[in-house]
């Protein structure tokens, strides 16, 4: 199936901060959920700015349904929900506000569906949101992000902050949406186990440069981390070496095959590999 | 465009509360006293009060993140600026009506404070153009500036608004003859040029805003 959202060689510099989105490519299909990570300055907000067009892009193309958007593109915004770290919403608004401002927005405002959704989420409607905790603002923010029947989801660190439980509600909503097979989600989040439990990809950002994309199959059944010796280090094959770190007693190294390894270096730990240790090996390791 | 009328009139309405609360008292006290400077006073406080109010609207949106999710809803940037320059207009009535009520039952208790009718029309005309030479300098400054700097564009504003209105004060008083028809005619080139501003720095903070990055 085609992509949803699709990325080419989108480059943005900040001359300031020093800092450099690079070449940065990569797409979303249809009916999948993409995690987005990567240390904190890596430029997962900037690629999001830039997909949203809330920055500007100096070379590259982005298509989000197949088009460019332009501003005046208001038809493919209708077919977007966004969600981003933090106060969403001005603290003077309750949650009646908000969805009249949204129904005077989106053409396809379902004002019903906002209802069940601040229902289920135990959010009242005629609270200021300044007296909403961290976790209620968000559940909110999810519900106004959803209740206009958007394809693409597009998250910024949804969940940072929020504790295991409310994560879980929140992760299950995103689980929830994906169950009509055009829908897709854009998750950029630190919280790597919130990725393990709902990513079908996972995209891998240092620096502003994209590192790696991979399914969440894959790392988990093929990608593994053997924790070497340096005598054992310097017999491995270097085409076999993704990158590898060196710790104080031993050296680990990431491979694409763990399968392949366990049985080449039989004297050798292969074990399997979590999104955070890939993560700290592809930010601090080294090349060969 | 409908959504985005709706949040600014939240917006201005949390501080327009406050103001309108304090515009009623400072009311009842105007209309008990019968002074003419005190009813100038209510007058241009009035009229440029709510629309301070609404302008700082502008601002209250990036206390949060709103200013940049407004971004990723189905409207176009001008869209969103046109909305600011509306609420101020809708705050700029609000603030007519309310001084027109209490001129009104000024009058009522205490007949005409003013020698001629036309003074009473010159006090609106001051104060609206003030109002919306402050619209014209503060949105391209705020866009322009970034949020951060709100407080200190709004004062700039307001000061230059001060400044264009008795320059032309100045300037029509200078060419123009003495007598009612001279100051008609002083109105219409104050609401003339404070319109026109108002009119050309709609596109002008478009063009800014389409330029900033958030």
């Amino acid at each position: 199936m085609a992509d949803i959202l699709e990325l080419q060689q989108v480059s943005k510099t900040f001359p300031k901060s020093n800092f450099k989105l690079d070449k940065v490519t990569f797409s979303v299909p249809y009916g999948a959920i993409l995690g987005f990570v990567g240390e904190n300055g890596a430029g997962k907000t900037t690629t999001i700015g830039c997909i949203l067009n809330t920055i500007t892009k100096e070379s590259g193309t982005i298509k989000l349904f197949g088009k460019e958007m332009k501003d005046a593109d208001t038809g493919l915004r209708e077919k977007i929900g966004v969600v981003y770290d933090g106060d969403n919403f001005p603290a003077y608004w309750n949650a009646k506000q908000l969805s009249e401002i949204m129904k005077g927005v989106y053409t396809q405002w379902d004002q019903e569906l906002f209802e069940k959704y601040l229902k289920d989420f135990n959010l009242p409607a005629k609270q200021k949101i300044k007296h909403f905790s961290r976790g209620m603002s968000m559940k909110l923010a999810i519900a106004a992000a959803l209740s206009h029947h958007p394809q693409l989801l597009i998250l910024d660190e949804a969940t940072s902050g929020l504790d295991p439980v409310m994560r879980d509600d929140i992760l299950d909503v995103f689980l929830a949406f994906m169950q009509e097979e055009n829908h897709s989600v854009l998750l950029s989040s630190h919280i790597t186990s919130d990725l393990e439990k709902v990513a079908d990809y996972i995209t891998f950002l240092h620096d502003g440069r994209l590192i790696m994309t991979v399914s969440k199959n894959e790392l988990a059944y093929d990608y593994a981390v053997m924790r070497c010796r340096e005598s054992q280090f310097q017999k491995l094959d270097p085409q076999d070496i993704l990158v590898y770190r060196k710790r104080d007693l031993w050296i680990d190294v990431l491979v694409s095959d763990g399968k392949g390894a366990r049985r080449k270096y039989k004297d050798i730990v292969v074990d399997h590999v979590s999104v955070d240790e890939i993560m700290l090996l592809l930010v601090k390791g080294e090349q060969i | 465009m409908k959504g985005l009328i709706k949040n600014n009139l939240y917006g201005t309405y949390a501080n327009a509360k406050v103001f309108a609360g304090f515009m009623i008292l400072f009311g009842v006290f105007v209309v008990a006293v019968i002074s003419q400077s005190l009813q100038i006073g209510y007058v241009m406080t009035g009229i440029i009060g709510f629309s301070v109010s609404a302008v700082l609207t502008a601002k209250s949106d990036f206390a949060s993140k709103w200013g940049k999710y407004k971004l990723t809803l189905p409207v176009r940037r001008a869209d969103i600026v046109r909305s600011h320059f509306l609420n101020q207009m809708i705050w700029l009535l609000v603030g007519i009506l309310f001084v027109g009520i209490e001129l009104s039952l000024s009058s009522l208790f205490h007949g005409c404070p003013f020698d001629q009718p036309v003074d009473i029309l010159s006090m609106f005309a001051l104060g609206i153009s003030m109002s919306l030479f402050m619209g014209a300098v503060f949105f391209p400054l705020f866009y322009a500036g970034g949020a951060e700097r709100g407080e200190v564009f709004l004062i700039i504003a307001i000061l230059c608004a001060f400044g264009l209105d008795f320059t032309i004060v100045s300037i029509t008083n200078e060419l123009l003859d003495a007598g009612a028809g001279t100051v008609i005619l002083g109105i219409i080139i104050l609401a003339g040029c404070s319109l026109l501003a108002f009119g050309l720095s709609y596109p002008l903070t478009v063009c800014i805003f389409r330029k900033k990055e958030y």
